[in-house]
């Protein structure tokens, strides 16, 4: 009975594996029992005559062999197991132009693989102990301020010397791309040092000092590099954001004198925001009029009313030599010229000619009297100071502080005492490294510090002494790298867990529960995921698993070309693209869709930017993003969003490769060959009157290239309507090449340009074809793609989770997650638990 | 030449073991993320007699003692990531197959001249750089992308009260070392592998910035020499007078021996629109489609580059050589090129490779390919730029053999 049991899962996954190859009709533990049986006399024969025709060693097409696979999987050829079951599943091989194979023969091939593939794995040691990794930059401020109960590593900019992250494929977290050198570790020690002492002071209380800032003393900064000419200052009771790229700030208080907390009230209002018309200015009407206010590298955004005096008040703990500064976050008035501010000034000069002739004139006859006059008086430096474009506008400041609620500071009396003494540095350090090491302290572990701290307080004195003991704790190994080995399974997992859901250490209470065997189970899991996306601490991850799966970084890499895109680049539309992203993925675990629908869904989430490239009228005049139902059947969903459409697009054109290329990797978890280092490759050339298809055909035509690009270009074609900023088109737009007569002048052509229609049809190895976009957006959700989608986002997840991409080996414990996702209508939120409970994430 | 030291008084010089030694030979390298638009980098004829291709022609002057490689590279394939190779011709993600990780020939030299200057090396860009300098242990170097931050970091001096903060900050850091520094010293010997080599990373870490900090206590006392910036910030910020007050930092770091390897970085983020007839992003210019005026832009930025790194020669030509004949520049190895052969191909073959000055028996244009017209293997080249180095080895990552200058 018990053997029973354990064969259940393999049916239904391989049951599930069938269904998809077409036998849906039979129940799947049916033909998991008949197939099991003929599974011990596995017919290679059936593959060797369906395949060695072309892959033998004479002729190898996709330079596959079948004598690779050998009698049975090995650690060299189990990546040559996986592809053959890939492909016989997907029908896209036997191709399907050149196949005699049965489905049931098929189904016959594909039990016979993936038994084999099943039984190789169950025998190899297949777990991988997580690889150990250093913190990355965003996870190590994250755990300093944990560490030390702060609400961030300050304001100071403290880890702005630390080297930045590298991605890799997308994801800032990765263990090859985390090592560790001389140089980070001296940028460590800089960096908690400055945090450090912004949170525990000692010596005297500095005194509170009083502010009252009038806008004759709100200054604009510089744009210049040699500042100096030119400080403009508040003027008649008010100080005005004429020029959305400088930033105001106060000429009493340009910094903070002292850390500490400071009250900081702010007198402001929105001004002129209906007078200029929107489409000159990028400003939509519906949009608030806001103010940013930036506290060194710590930043709050207020939505000011219009026309009405509001007060800003912030109580904030700021770090000594912050910069107070304040910003006109905008993204409008760029639309002119080239983009540069100064160009907008011209929109003031036309809108008064128009609506306030009398201005107008009053204005003119001035600006004639200038002795340099040049050019018309319309030009953008004589209309400066008439600019009336929606902005903040600011009337004063009242800053108090450093103002203290007790001293020493309650934040360091939590920290470390409130008269702490060298001579109890043990009992003072071990809860901190505690935290920070995310396990017990052990035994002496501490003495070497400890004593540190002993000999340093004769010259330093008790507190500093003590400082140098958290510094020392926080540049320990035990605090930069995570996912050694050396520490006991439930820590360890609490702490995985914590940095993947959280991207900081765990806190005390994850921790007992994972100790007290609370979340050994998989409905535990998803208890337990629930309730942190529910409790709102997971932004971090809800922001930066998609950023990297997606690899939203690269958007701009090759941005649209900046002369033919321009509402792209003036309204800097690339960050509303990145933004689509992260708010339908924050969606989709919000309300816990089943992952398909990131592909299925008639919906996404634009505005009033996005609308103008996607083709879509009714939607509010402003910036924010809303769900929206697409009708056309040509977006909705990743496959139409802006993003991915962008970053995998040249800046003039569009290639359907780089395209293919993304789907397979990122959607499909295909990871096609690149091509041989000594192919020749023709670089595009739009000049010519070709279609990229044209162009393509001829490349397939060559035998070397033939076989990867059947299996690639399908995955492409269909977003050819799309154009390179994502936007729909028809016809591709072609510059004329001129013909060039006998002596090889160019003969005159009446046309810049001519239009070729755009065809956006292919046909897959395994038959299917589709015409266009809306036919491709079914095929992508046939049973296997979808699988084959689910599963790679669950490689995806466990890439980020462990720093370290699934190998091979992993094949069938990822499939044991996808089966569990599929039990639950493959909802995120119980694939992302699978995933954790998977034994790829818990280890052994 | 205005502005360092005067053109009568010999520059201050920053390492005492130089004087009376055999002369210093320095290692300038000078890269890009995209490579060069080949029909415009490379010249159409061989040899020493050959014609300056287009974008090359700001080097004219300089022809005698250039030598520009065709057909060689890396053997990588296609795509953008490989230019991280550029130095080692290892990628990051094998480096583990190599005894030295995926260093990089700056690095390697850095390693035998480091000893004797206040810098071992120095790897700038502007912005951002090009991942360029590696070091033994696989690790990316550290950047400095800010002209400004480079002029403190060479030749900002400190008051009395500064040295004896940085004094009393090396010990309390070199305390915070000893303290922490083998907390895992047992894992090693009983853990796991992976484990052990992170550990070790650390542990190696600890080590290097140990004899870091005992270095830099040495330079503390020591007045560094005095470069005046002033000139270079008059006008408008450019890219131009950037990269100008970068070269010209570097090259006095040169003349005063405050150290002998350098990378300079041409990133891809930098708004080359400074640059005249460049409307558009550096990037998106490699994907030309083979329009002419998209490539003319390309070529533009190209010989934008090449132009700084002219300059920069120059100005290493006008310095005598103390103790030696010939220029600076007879005795600075400068290397430029990319890991990138060219981006609107993605190609990372046939990669543009150029050295200048340090005193070789210069070839002009050379087809490296062997007999049966295989491509050179980049690490040849840089084998016999270690050579010239004195340091004594046989092989350098992928290298098959070394390359041979002229010899008469």
């Amino acid at each position: 009975m018990r053997e029973f049991f354990e064969t259940v899962p393999t049916l239904t996954r391989l049951g599930r594996r069938l269904n998809r190859v077409g036998l849906m009709m039979i129940p799947c533990w049916v033909m998991g029992l008949t197939l099991l049986g003929g599974i011990v006399l596995a017919d290679q024969a059936l593959m060797k005559e369906h395949c060695f025709d072309c892959h033998n060693a004479d002729k190898a097409k996709g330079k596959f062999e079948l004598g690779f696979l050998g009698e049975a999987p090995t650690s060299d050829n189990l990546d040559r197991w996986l592809d053959c079951l890939d492909l016989v599943t997907a029908e896209e091989m036997p191709p399907e132009d050149d196949s005699h194979l049965v489905a049931l023969d098929r189904t016959k091939i594909v039990a016979y693989l993936d038994e084999k593939v099943r039984r190789f794995e169950k025998d190899a040691d297949f777990t991988e102990a997580p690889k150990p990794r250093r913190l990355n930059n965003r996870e190590f401020s994250n755990s300093v301020r944990d560490v030390l109960m702060i609400e961030d590593v300050g304001t100071h900019q403290p880890t702005d010397n630390l080297i930045g992250d590298s991605l890799h494929h997308g994801f800032d977290n990765h263990a090859d791309m985390l090592g560790f050198s001389r140089f980070h570790l001296e940028q460590y020690i800089e960096a908690v040092r400055k945090i450090v002492d912004a949170t525990i002071l000692s010596g005297e209380k500095p005194e509170s000092k009083r502010y009252e800032i009038a806008p004759e003393n709100i200054l604009r900064s510089n744009l210049k590099q040699n500042g100096g000419r030119n400080i403009q200052r508040g003027k008649d009771g008010v100080f005005d954001f004429l020029d959305p790229r400088l930033f105001g700030y106060f000429e009493e208080f340009v910094t903070a004198p002292e850390t500490g907390r400071y009250k900081i009230t702010i007198r402001c209002t929105g001004k002129d925001r209906l007078i200029y018309d929107s489409a000159e200015t990028g400003f939509y009407d519906g949009d608030p009029i806001q103010l940013s206010v930036h506290l060194g590298n710590r930043v709050r955004m207020f939505d000011l009313p219009d026309e009405e005096i509001f007060e800003i008040e912030l109580d904030e703990w700021v770090a000594a030599g912050s910069r107070l500064q304040m910003h006109n976050p905008t993204d409008a008035f760029r639309m002119k010229g080239n983009g540069n501010f100064k160009f907008q000034y011209a929109i003031g000069a036309f809108h008064t000619q128009k609506n306030n002739p009398e201005k107008y004139a009053e204005r003119v006859a001035r600006i004639k009297k200038s002795p340099r006059l040049k050019g018309s008086v319309n030009r953008w430096p004589y209309w400066v100071t008439a600019w009336e474009g929606a902005r903040p506008q600011v009337f004063g400041a009242v800053i108090e502080g450093p103002y203290f609620e007790s001293w020493p500071p309650k934040r360091q009396v939590a920290l470390i005492g409130e008269d702490p003494k060298a001579e109890n540095a043990a009992a003072i350090l071990e809860p901190i490294a505690n935290r920070a090491w995310r396990r017990p302290v052990r035994e002496g572990e501490l003495d070497k510090i400890v004593a540190m701290v002993e000999s340093k307080a004769k010259t330093l004195g008790d507190v500093e002494a003590i400082k140098e003991g958290i510094v020392g704790i926080l540049v320990s190994p035990a605090f930069l790298m995570l996912n050694l080995e050396d520490i006991a399974p439930a820590d360890r997992f609490a702490s995985k867990l914590s940095y993947f859901l959280e991207a900081t250490l765990p806190d005390d209470e994850l921790r007992e529960k994972v100790s007290a065997g609370e979340l050994a189970s998989f409905d535990a899991c998803r208890t337990e995921v629930m309730s942190k996306f529910d409790d709102g601490v997971s932004d971090e991850f809800l922001r930066e698993f998609p950023y990297g799966w997606l690899e939203l970084n690269d958007i701009n890499f090759m941005g649209p070309d900046p002369e033919h895109y321009l509402h792209y680049h003036k309204k800097r539309v690339s960050e509303d693209m990145v933004n689509e992203v992260l708010q339908f993925f924050r969606h989709a675990v919000e309300e816990n869709i089943p992952i398909p629908e990131f592909l299925s869904a008639d919906y996404s989430f634009i505005n009033a930017d996005l609308a103008k490239i996607y083709g879509v009228e009714d939607v509010p005049d402003d910036s924010q993003l809303r769900k929206y139902v697409f009708t056309d059947g040509r977006r909705g969903g990743l496959l139409g969003m802006g993003a991915f459409l962008t970053s995998t697009a040249d800046s003039l054109a569009t290639s359907p490769i780089h395209r293919a290329v993304y789907v397979m990797e990122n959607f499909m978890g295909i990871h096609p060959t690149p091509p041989p280092p000594d192919v020749e490759i023709k670089e595009p050339d739009v000049r010519q009157a070709k279609t990229i298809k044209e162009i393509l055909a001829a490349h397939v035509s060559d035998e070397n290239c033939a076989s990867c690009h059947e299996a690639i270009d399908p995955w492409g074609f269909a977003f050819e309507n799309f154009d390179p900023t994502g936007a729909w088109r028809d016809e591709y737009l072609v510059p004329v090449v001129l013909e060039t007569d006998e002596d090889g002048a160019p003969v005159p052509s009446s046309k810049n340009e001519v239009t070729i229609p755009i065809d956006s049809s292919a046909k897959f190895r395994n038959g299917s074809e589709y015409q266009d976009i809306r036919e491709f957006r079914r095929e992508i959700l046939t049973d296997t793609n979808r699988d084959r989608f689910v599963r790679c986002f669950i490689e995806k997840l466990l890439t980020y989770a462990n720093g370290a991409e699934p190998g091979e080996l992993d094949f069938v414990a990822i499939d044991a997650i996808l089966t569990k996702s599929s039990e639950h209508d493959y909802r995120i939120v119980e694939t992302i638990a699978a995933v954790v409970d998977s034994p790829l994430f818990r280890g052994k | 030449m205005k502005g360092i030291g005067g053109a009568l008084s010999l520059p201050f010089l920053e390492s005492t073991a130089f004087a009376g030694q055999k002369t210093a030979t320095r290692f300038l390298v000078v890269g890009n993320p995209f490579g060069m638009h080949p029909e415009h980098f490379f010249p159409k004829d061989f040899g020493k007699e050959f014609t300056m291709s287009r974008t090359l022609k700001s080097l004219d002057w300089v022809k005698d003692r250039t030598t520009i490689f065709s057909h060689t590279d890396h053997n990588m394939v296609s795509g953008h990531g490989r230019e991280v190779a550029f130095l080692s011709g290892v990628l990051p993600t094998e480096a583990l197959a190599f005894p030295e990780k995926n260093m990089s020939v700056d690095q390697a030299v850095a390693r035998h001249t480091g000893a004797q200057v206040r810098y071992p090396s120095l790897n700038v860009g502007l912005k951002n750089g090009v991942r360029m300098s590696w070091t033994s242990n696989g690790v990316e170097n550290e950047l400095i992308t800010d002209p400004k931050r480079l002029f403190d970091h060479l030749f900002q001096n400190l008051t009395a009260k500064e040295k004896q903060e940085r004094r009393e900050m090396i010990a309390r850091n070199g305390s915070i070392l000893d303290s922490v520094g083998d907390q895992f010293a047992g894992i090693i010997k009983s853990g796991s592998k992976t484990d052990a080599e992170r550990i070790d990373q650390y542990q190696t870490s600890v080590r290097e910035l140990e004899t870091t900090f005992a270095n830099r206590e040495q330079w503390i006392g020591r007045d560094k020499p005095k470069f005046d910036i002033s000139n270079h910030y008059n006008g408008d910020v450019t890219i131009e007078s950037e990269y100008n007050a970068i070269f010209d930092m570097i090259s006095f770091a040169f003349e005063s021996d405050l150290t002998r390897v350098a990378t300079v970085a041409f990133p891809t983020e930098l708004g080359y629109t400074d640059v005249p007839g460049v409307t558009r992003s550096y990037h998106g210019c490699t994907h030309n489609g083979k329009m002419d005026d998209v490539t003319d832009e390309l070529v533009a930025i190209e010989s934008f580059q090449i132009s700084q790194l002219s300059r920069c020669l120059k100005k290493l030509d006008s310095i005598q050589e103390p103790n030696a004949d010939g220029s600076m520049l007879d005795h600075t190895v400068v290397l430029f090129g990319s890991g990138m052969g060219y981006g609107g191909t993605h190609s990372n073959r046939d990669l543009p490779i150029m050295v200048a000055g340090g005193g070789f028996k210069h070839l002009g244009h050379v087809d490296t390919r062997n007999d049966a017209g295989e491509n050179m293997p980049l690490c040849n080249l840089y084998l016999t730029l270690l050579q010239r180095f004195g340091i004594e080895r046989d092989e350098f990552n992928t290298s098959t053999s070394n390359f041979e200058f002229g010899d008469a």
